[in-house]
């Protein structure tokens, strides 16, 4: 039979799913990562988020800041409350015993420090100092060691923060502890990312590879790599046969009824085909029901709420809230983790059943690996699946001129339901949008174009006349 | 002049108020918690006790309750100097001790508190 470990959760959004499920109880951690990777933020939120639950911390510091700067630079973090500190949280520093009497004297003191605190939690702030003070490789280890044993017997976690000059380095205490989490930063061209890796992790599974957080006045926030954390989607599909209406005169009745529930379709174009008006139509079926949700890169949600205006189409003030949710991310400083944590709790908290990225763009610019693109969107369009969301994608394809019978997608549109494309084609002396559908799921259709155009009162529309006279493209 | 004994686990506020009383003339011991502190209070009898409140092994809260307790150290004033704790300090605990700072604090008034306590003008 498998044995559960019991788990101290973190608090720390994101973290328990890296970890497996938190940290073990009465498990010992290296924390590592270079002055300013976030070492000290993260294990006073965890100290303070264990506080608030009731339990008792103890916060060993040698040779850091004063405790007073530590709390001053706290106080503007949410999570910090002074009143607490001194009973359920105790900062103390021993630094003296270390320089007077060595390591073993700080093991006994810590012990006993631990024991009278009556401590879940106990952070070790200087590693690196003991580490300084250790004549050998097997006196550090004698330390950890000696700390850890005592807590594991009482119960308690242990935190030992360390400063690593690089965060590849591998120690030899690091077999003395059960997991290792290494806090980093990458620096890509001007932008830099802070990221969680967990080295090590022991008697836990726990999400591998490189994990963006950021640091604000909520704290740390853990983006768990997304690819990593649906490597199934969170649930089996229940797929329908239900149609959804595109929002388009005409569109419904060429692709067998509408877009298959649940499905995802990207619509290509090149600017200012009407990609995004196609989209809004198809919000604008949003309901109580099926709230919709644009989440977009480029226009504000005042510009948004205009178009969609200028379309007769209702994106105002009195309904946006209500069926209709407006998420804009600016292409300035997005990462893709968030931006999809962002897309995900906003389907979930409102119910989201009609989406609309505009567009897949606005994913690529915040990809700093651009490799991780197609497992990233596979498992965020699974998931979109299984809670029967169906998505529309904009992409601008840089072409104006896109054949309809090649598919410019190879590797993507093989995770896509649906492809629809729109070009523009001068006929006369005018320029005309051709809506191409090329592939619908589950559908019989007919592959083949048709005029793609806006009524007197603003709505998006197609016409199959364009169809029986192809002969006459420039 | 007189002997003082600074409490402190973080040895450089120990040491920058050990340096400060120094320099008015006192003689000062240090001790990097409660219990180390009671024990040489206890051999030299210190006409003034500064002492941080957070503490390994025993608080300057402890500290103080501690000697208030011990007949022949009742009547040695205690400054509490504390980061976080000087507010619940004031409430709940006001009889222990003669003054109460909050970190970081001014070093005139602390003076002028510490010669205030000795008598000392």
């Amino acid at each position: 039979m498998v044995e559960h470990l019991p788990r101290l959760p973190s608090g720390i959004s994101g973290l328990d799913e890296v970890l497996g499920g938190g940290f073990i109880e009465g498990a010992a951690y290296i924390v590592q990562g270079r002055p300013g990777a976030g070492k000290t933020i993260l294990s006073n939120q965890i100290a303070f988020s264990q506080a608030s639950a009731g339990r008792r911390v103890l916060y060993v510091t040698l040779l850091a800041e004063t405790h007073d700067r530590l709390f001053q630079s706290l106080s503007t973090l949410d999570f910090f409350d002074k009143a607490i500190l001194g009973d359920a949280i105790r900062y103390v520093s021993v630094f003296q015993s270390l320089r007077d009497e060595g390591l073993d004297a700080v093991v006994k003191l810590i012990r006993e420090e631990t024991q009278r605190q009556h401590a879940t939690l106990l952070v070790f702030d200087g590693l690196l100092n003991a580490r300084d003070r250790a004549d050998t490789d097997l006196d550090i280890k004698t330390f950890i060691a000696g700390i850890q044993s005592q807590a594991a017997f009482v119960g308690c976690t242990v935190l030992f923060l360390a400063s690593a000059g690089s965060s590849q380095d591998s120690r030899p205490e690091h077999t003395m502890v059960d997991g290792v989490l290494d806090l980093c930063e990458e620096v890509v061209g001007v932008r830099s990312y802070r990221q969680l890796h967990v080295r090590k992790s022991r008697g836990s599974g726990s999400l591998g590879g490189y994990h963006q957080f950021e640091i604000t006045d909520r704290g740390v926030t853990l983006y768990p790599r997304l690819e990593a954390k649906y490597a199934y989607p969170s649930r089996d599909e229940e797929p329908s046969k239900k149609r959804v209406g595109t929002g388009v005169a005409g569109l419904d009745e060429a692709i067998g009824g509408g877009l298959p529930a649940g499905s995802v379709t990207v619509v290509v174009g090149p600017p200012g085909s009407g990609k995004t008006s196609f989209g809004l139509n198809f919000l604008n079926l949003a309901s109580k029901k099926d709230h919709g949700l644009h989440f977009g890169f480029y226009e504000t949600p005042a510009r948004l709420s205009l178009k969609a205006e200028a379309l007769g189409l209702d994106f105002s003030k009195k309904r946006v809230g209500r069926d209709l949710h407006i998420i804009w991310n600016p292409l300035t400083e997005n990462s893709l983790g968030k931006l999809a944590h962002q897309l995900l709790e906003a389907v979930r908290e409102h119910k989201i059943k009609r989406l609309l990225i505009d567009g897949i763009g606005g994913f690529d610019r915040a990809a700093i690996h651009k490799s991780r693109l197609m497992e990233f969107f596979s498992a965020l369009t699974n998931e979109l699946r299984v809670m029967n969301v169906t998505t529309i994608i904009t992409w601008e394809s840089q072409d104006h001129t896109v054949n309809e019978n090649s598919d410019p997608f190879p590797e993507i549109s093989s995770i896509l339901d649906n492809l629809i494309t729109i070009r523009e084609v001068h006929r006369q002396g005018r320029v005309q949008r051709l809506l191409s559908i090329l592939k619908v799921r589950d559908s019989a259709f007919q592959q083949r174009s048709y005029e793609f155009f806006f009524t007197k009162n603003g709505s998006a529309a197609i016409d199959a006349t364009y169809a029986s006279n192809p002969g006459s493209l420039s | 002049m007189a002997l003082i004994a600074v409490v402190d686990d973080e040895f450089l506020l120990a040491d920058l108020l050990a340096g400060l009383l120094v320099g008015e003339g006192h003689e000062v011991m240090t001790a990097p918690h409660g219990r180390a502190a009671l024990q040489m209070i206890r051999e030299r009898k210190p006409a003034l006790v500064i002492t941080d409140f957070m503490m390994p092994l025993m608080t300057g809260l402890e500290l103080a309750q501690a000697m208030q307790v011990d007949a022949d150290l009742a009547d040695i004033p205690v400054i509490l100097v504390s980061g976080a704790q000087g507010a619940s300090a004031r409430d709940s605990h006001p009889e222990l001790f003669a003054a109460i700072f909050d970190k970081p604090y001014d070093r005139k008034a602390m003076l002028k508190a510490v010669a205030n306590l000795l008598d000392t003008p």
